[in-house]
């Protein structure tokens, strides 16, 4: 229990250090830039929101620390105003309206990528030398090693303009009715497919790796010596004995993935024009619609520490000398 | 002169029946020569007008010319001499960082030991790209030079940690102790003793450096975050996509840059798994076992000679 108030602590703190970086960043900007964003919106926003939406700032007379006090309380609230992008739509209905699709898709594609690469990194150490050891994992790290940028303009290129076997693009058919029915739900994962892909390509290497090398390790156990001279089966001794002690680590890999993932998503969801948290916050940045920007950030952060959390917990959960 | 020798030798040794290094740095080798020589190999301008827009590929222009008529292949060897320097400066700004705090938090420990490893820690649950975006973004369009230092000063948490876990192993050894009782300095035991032992991994780390500013660099300036005005890999993905060279069949337009940054990532990845192959015995397969065999024989045939 300390052992999670202490991570807890931890979180709060860079939470603090994420709010402080996104009041401190736009004070270094020369010039005003509420009149910027003012510009920015280009006369749909009336004056009194404006000044609302100083206050909200913390573009307040007074000194530096009541600016900065300010600041956190809209911020603890979550009263983050209109987007200017869209005004008047608030930033919190932007941001939820994307979230879903990011998360989705992150949790989608690690857990096929954990899956795929557990198996593979499973049987390259059963056959240690063989060729699927000696060779597939190599081939997966020289693919991944590719920005995502890349991949994902190559994997788009290939399956969506040549081959058209895919959607060009967005999250799902617009012309189909949003709601729990099996079209929408289908388009959904037909769109999903290449996004997805892209993501399972950068992610694969990393779990084959992390799966063979704690197989590995766990293979020099006195326990396992033991099991053989017991006279077990190979494959039993893979199995229920080595892999089950393997998957610790790469068990609590899993959620700081996810939440790794949300934050890498920005090129996918960019070259495939993915409606996710990604997107908006290029779109936020092409728009010079700073806060929107900076609430992406503060998302992504929070969902990366979200993530780090359920991993902690997990550890706890997984590893009985930590519940003292 | 005789550290030299011995780190030439050590890197013979490093190469001598270790195929992915081998492959891997002819690749990143070749290209980075390829980029120097640039005005050896092309005698056309990288940013001046030579062809009529989206030509495809042909004798005259190996790989077809952009939207705007430049030739992609001069583009790209000029490019490619502003991402390597991006990249390899980024490289060296995160491993000088990476070191310096990893090694003077593992060895003085108590204070500056929790002090540092608190900013470490806290640097490194922010996820990086959007950090990047943000920094870009409030800084306007990014030369080379900006993408440079930022990725250097952002990426270096994750090497300060496996940094300082070495040397907090490293101090325990027989022959920090030594060099202690003998009243050496404590920066002479950093800089003589304990450095010296972290080569390989000062090495690993810049190589996955560079490989990861090699794509962070891209993505920022395929993203419209860097200055479009320089040619760099980044921006002539960039370009490529604002002109739609897609949707007008100019596949050459992206394929070329892409296809060069994919090859550049491949090799620094190929030398990264090498070195982490030969310097951790425990993951090694098949023929690393045997480098890694022979190194400890002729390492150990050595000790006994002297």
């Amino acid at each position: 229990m300390a052992f999670l108030i202490r991570r807890l602590a931890f979180y709060v703190v860079a939470i603090f250090v994420a709010i402080t970086f996104n009041f401190i960043m736009p004070r270094l900007m020369p010039g005003d830039p509420v009149d910027a964003l003012f510009a920015a919106a280009g006369g749909r926003m009336p004056i009194e929101t404006l000044e609302a939406y100083k206050e909200m700032l913390g573009f307040t007379d007074g000194p530096l620390w009541v600016q900065y006090l300010q600041y956190l309380k809209s911020m603890v609230t979550m009263d983050l105003g209109p987007a200017i992008m869209l005004f008047p739509v608030p930033v919190t209905e932007v941001l939820g309206n994307t979230l879903p699709w990011t998360v989705g898709l992150a949790g989608l594609a690690t857990l096929a990528s954990v899956s795929l690469g557990c198996f593979i990194g499973l049987y390259a150490s059963y056959n240690r030398g063989g060729f699927v050891d000696r060779f597939v994992p190599f081939f997966w790290q020289f693919v991944a090693s590719m920005p995502q940028a890349v991949t994902a303009l190559f994997v788009f290129f290939i399956f969506a303009l040549t081959l058209k076997w895919f959607p060009l693009g967005f999250g799902a058919n617009p012309d189909l009715d949003p709601g729990f029915n099996w079209p929408y739900i289908k388009s959904i994962l037909h769109h999903a497919v290449l996004p997805m892909v892209t993501l399972l390509v950068s992610m694969l290497a990393t779990w084959i790796f992390t799966m063979r090398n704690a197989m590995v390790n766990v293979l020099g156990e006195d326990y396992i010596t033991m099991a053989k001279a017991k006279g077990l089966e190979s494959r039993r001794i893979m199995t229920h004995y080595a892999a089950r002690n393997a998957i610790l680590p790469v068990v609590t890999a899993v959620s700081m993935a996810l939440g790794f993932a949300v934050a890498g998503q920005v090129f996918i969801e960019t070259v495939y024009n993915y409606p996710g948290v990604g997107q908006l916050i290029i779109k936020s940045v092409g728009a010079r619609d700073y806060p929107l920007m900076q609430a992406c950030f503060l998302l992504i952060v929070l969902c990366v520490l979200i993530a780090n959390f359920i991993a902690d917990m997990l550890y706890v959960w997984l590893d009985p000398r930590l519940r003292g | 002169m005789k550290t030299l020798k011995r780190y030439a030798a050590g890197l013979i040794r490093f190469y001598r029946g270790n195929p992915a290094g081998i492959i891997g740095s002819s690749i990143v080798a070749l290209i980075l020569v390829a980029c120097l020589a640039a005005p050896v190999l092309t005698d056309k301008d990288p940013n001046k007008r030579v062809a009529r827009g989206h030509q495809p590929p042909s004798a005259e222009l190996v790989f077809g010319s952009t939207r705007a008529g430049k030739d992609i292949y001069t583009q790209v060897l000029y490019g490619g001499r502003v991402s390597l320097m991006v990249a390899f400066s980024a490289a060296a700004v995160t491993t000088v960082i990476a070191l310096a705090v990893g090694v003077s938090s593992g060895y003085f420990g108590g204070r500056i030991d929790e002090t540092l490893m608190a900013v470490t820690n806290v640097m490194l649950v922010f996820p990086q790209l959007p950090l990047l975006i943000i920094l870009a973004a409030f800084l306007g369009q990014v030369g080379p030079l900006v993408i440079a230092m930022i990725l250097g000063l952002t990426s270096w948490p994750w090497g300060a940690r496996v940094m300082r876990s070495q040397t907090l192993a490293l101090r325990k050894k027989e022959f920090i102790t030594a060099a202690e009782v003998m009243g050496e300095s404590r920066w002479r035991i950093i800089v003589v003793e304990i450095i010296p032992n972290l080569i390989s991994l000062v090495a690993g780390m810049f190589v996955g450096t560079s490989l990861y500013a090699i794509g962070a660099q891209a993505g920022l300036e395929f993203l419209g975050l860097g200055d479009p005005t320089v040619v760099s890999w980044g921006t002539m993905l960039y370009w490529a996509q604002s002109s739609a060279a897609f949707l007008v069949g100019a596949w050459w337009d992206f394929v070329v840059p892409g296809t060069v940054i994919a090859l550049v990532g491949g090799g620094l990845a190929l030398i990264n798994i090498s070195i982490d192959q030969v310097s951790n015995p425990k993951l090694r397969t098949g023929r690393y076992l045997k480098i890694w065999r022979r190194m400890k024989a002729e390492t150990e045939a050595k000790r006994r000679e002297a």
